[in-house]
């Protein structure tokens, strides 16, 4: 195509884009890409805090007392053994009667003194990988012999997960919802302009055009509506978020919420491609069934 | 085209089995009653539709073979005028010839001069504008005439191009469609108009009911008694 053809192509375009119909359909896609956008940057958030306090979990394996040495060892072997095991630290009776009293603080060791032999058993700290797994490596830590008991990481944590996973499936659905829906407008709207013009293409046809210089006034057309849809909503999000970030780092500073412009910025970048993609297949949907149906 | 079959969907059988073949050069006229099938025949020529059963050759290319692109350019080669005009209101006469131009990315000088050349031809240079709407209807079926010809087709492909004009205005449009051929276009002109058949005296094909009926060499609109 020449480059002549593409500007007078790409001014037809504008033109189009400039009736009312056009700019409503930037409008929904605006607010689509909005609801996509408050999703995402939860679920992103939920997750990276999710992260924070996964990278702490432990399990602790409190050993029964007649545990023997040689039993201890196998237990130890085995555990490390397990997939997604990646330390295993042994805490004998002694330490950790040492790290209880560490905890409760000098004014409180009297507590220990009087106490004829130590009740506390010995443990092993295993670290795991990842916090979804830990209830699965606890069940089989259990049926392993001269294991009392096991104790592991907050319950929020293992909610955390099942509700990160929720968040996701959702953001999910919103991305595909939104992906279809501001399609199916974008085609609707291209849909109008194809008829508004529907003379000058049968002309195009009988003629000799070829399908691409029928098709790209209103590719670009469909692509314009993308771009500036998820641009606007981009730039609103991204003055938003950081008001808002703002506003919980000041009242809420354990939150930490991801605030890195340089994420920020390529995720914008990022939704505005999605926009492109919405606009062109939106666009190309209506335009190649038109063509089609005319033979 | 050899043993042609269209059917329409809803099992409407448009044409059934038509063999017909024109020279290089021919005038035809296509007549025949409402619904005899003279459209679709005509749109088999241009690509506009494919037939069911058999095969269209023009030019000696088998024009059902072609590609989605080939038809494009294959169609620059063949000028199709309606009963209807086809114009676009809002575009000058000149902008409406050089549209067909413009489509297909020609070179700005040769569409100026294809395009004065082409009003020219159908005697419309000092209208050039003007816009349709401000034309008589003989005025603008030589504008959809003149944007036919304006990239030199081998065929020229008219589907009742008189159906709308009274009958000197009509007299008019054929003497031009004549000199076309005269320069050595084929002309395919499906028509319903006795008069104009029976005056140029050139080939005729009747159809009814989606098959050829009569093929005569220098005919008549009926048979001749
Ligand atoms: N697109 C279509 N879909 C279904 N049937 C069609 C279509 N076009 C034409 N037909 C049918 O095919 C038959 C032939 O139609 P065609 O238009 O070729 O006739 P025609 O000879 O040109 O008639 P007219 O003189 O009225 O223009 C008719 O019965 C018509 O109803
Ligand atoms: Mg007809």
């Amino acid at each position: 195509m020449k480059f002549r053809t593409i500007r007078t192509l790409t001014s037809q375009a504008i033109k189009s884009l400039k009736r009312t119909t056009s700019l409503t359909t930037v409008l929904v896609i605006v607010a689509c890409v909005l609801a996509l956008s408050v999703f995402t940057l939860i679920a992103v958030n939920l997750t990276v805090m999710g992260q924070r306090m996964q990278a702490g979990v432990e399990l602790r394996v409190y050993l029964k007392d007649d545990t023997t040495e040689a039993l201890k060892n196998a237990l130890e072997k085995s555990i490390r053994s397990i997939s997604g095991v990646t330390k295993v630290v042994y805490v004998s009776k002694a330490e950790a009667l040492e790290r209880l009293g560490a905890q409760l603080g000098d004014e409180n060791a009297f507590f220990f003194d009087d106490m004829p032999n130590n009740p506390l058993p010995a443990s092993f700290d295993v670290s795991v990988r990842r916090a979804d797994a830990a209830s699965d490596i606890a069940d089989r830590i259990r049926k392993m012999q001269g294991v009392d008991e096991i104790r592991y990481g907050p319950e929020l944590v293992r909610n955390l997960v099942g509700a990160l996973r929720v968040m996701w499936v959702i953001t999910g659905a919103v991305a595909v919802l939104v992906l279809v829906g501001a399609s199916m407008i974008v085609s609707n709207t291209i849909k109008l302009s194809v008829f508004a013009r529907r003379r000058e293409i049968e002309i195009m046809r009988l003629v000799g055009a070829s399908d691409v210089f029928i098709l790209f006034p209103f590719v670009v057309e469909g692509l314009l509506m993308g771009i500036l849809g998820a641009g606007i909503a981009s730039a609103i999000v991204f003055v938003a978020y950081w008001a808002v970030s703002d506003w919980v780092r000041a009242a809420a500073p354990f939150l930490q919420i991801v605030v890195d412009s340089e994420w920020l910025l390529r995720a914008a970048l990022g939704v505005v491609a999605f926009g492109a993609v919405v606009g062109i297949v939106g666009s190309a949907m209506s335009v190649r069934k038109h063509l089609r149906v005319q033979g | 085209m050899y043993g042609v079959t269209k059917v329409y969907p809803g099992d409407v059988v448009a044409l059934a089995g038509v063999d017909l073949s024109v020279e290089k050069g021919d005038f035809v006229f296509i007549v025949g009653q409402s619904g005899a099938g003279k459209s679709t025949l005509l749109s088999l020529i241009y690509r506009g539709a494919t037939p069911t059963k058999g095969q269209v050759l023009v030019g000696g290319r088998n024009v059902i073979r072609l590609k989605r692109r080939e038809v494009a350019v294959f169609r620059r080669k063949i000028g199709v005028v309606y009963q209807d005009f086809k114009l676009l209101p809002e575009r000058s006469v000149y902008e409406n010839v050089a549209f067909a131009l413009e489509v297909i990315e020609a070179p700005q000088k040769e569409i100026a001069r294809k395009v004065s050349a082409a009003l020219d031809m159908v005697g419309l240079s000092h209208k050039a504008n003007s816009l349709p709407g401000q034309l008589a209807g003989g005025e603008q079926q030589r504008v959809a005439i003149a944007r036919a010809i304006v990239n030199d087709p081998l065929i020229v492909v008219a589907d009742e191009p008189t159906g709308n004009l009274d009958p000197d205005t009509s007299a008019g449009i054929m003497a031009l469609l004549s000199d076309i051929n005269c320069r050595g276009t084929t002309v395919i002109m499906a028509t319903h108009n006795q008069l104009i058949v029976d005056r140029m005296r050139k080939r005729v094909v009747e159809m009814e009911n989606g098959r050829v009926v009569r093929d005569e060499r220098q005919g008549m609109y009926c048979h001749e008694v």
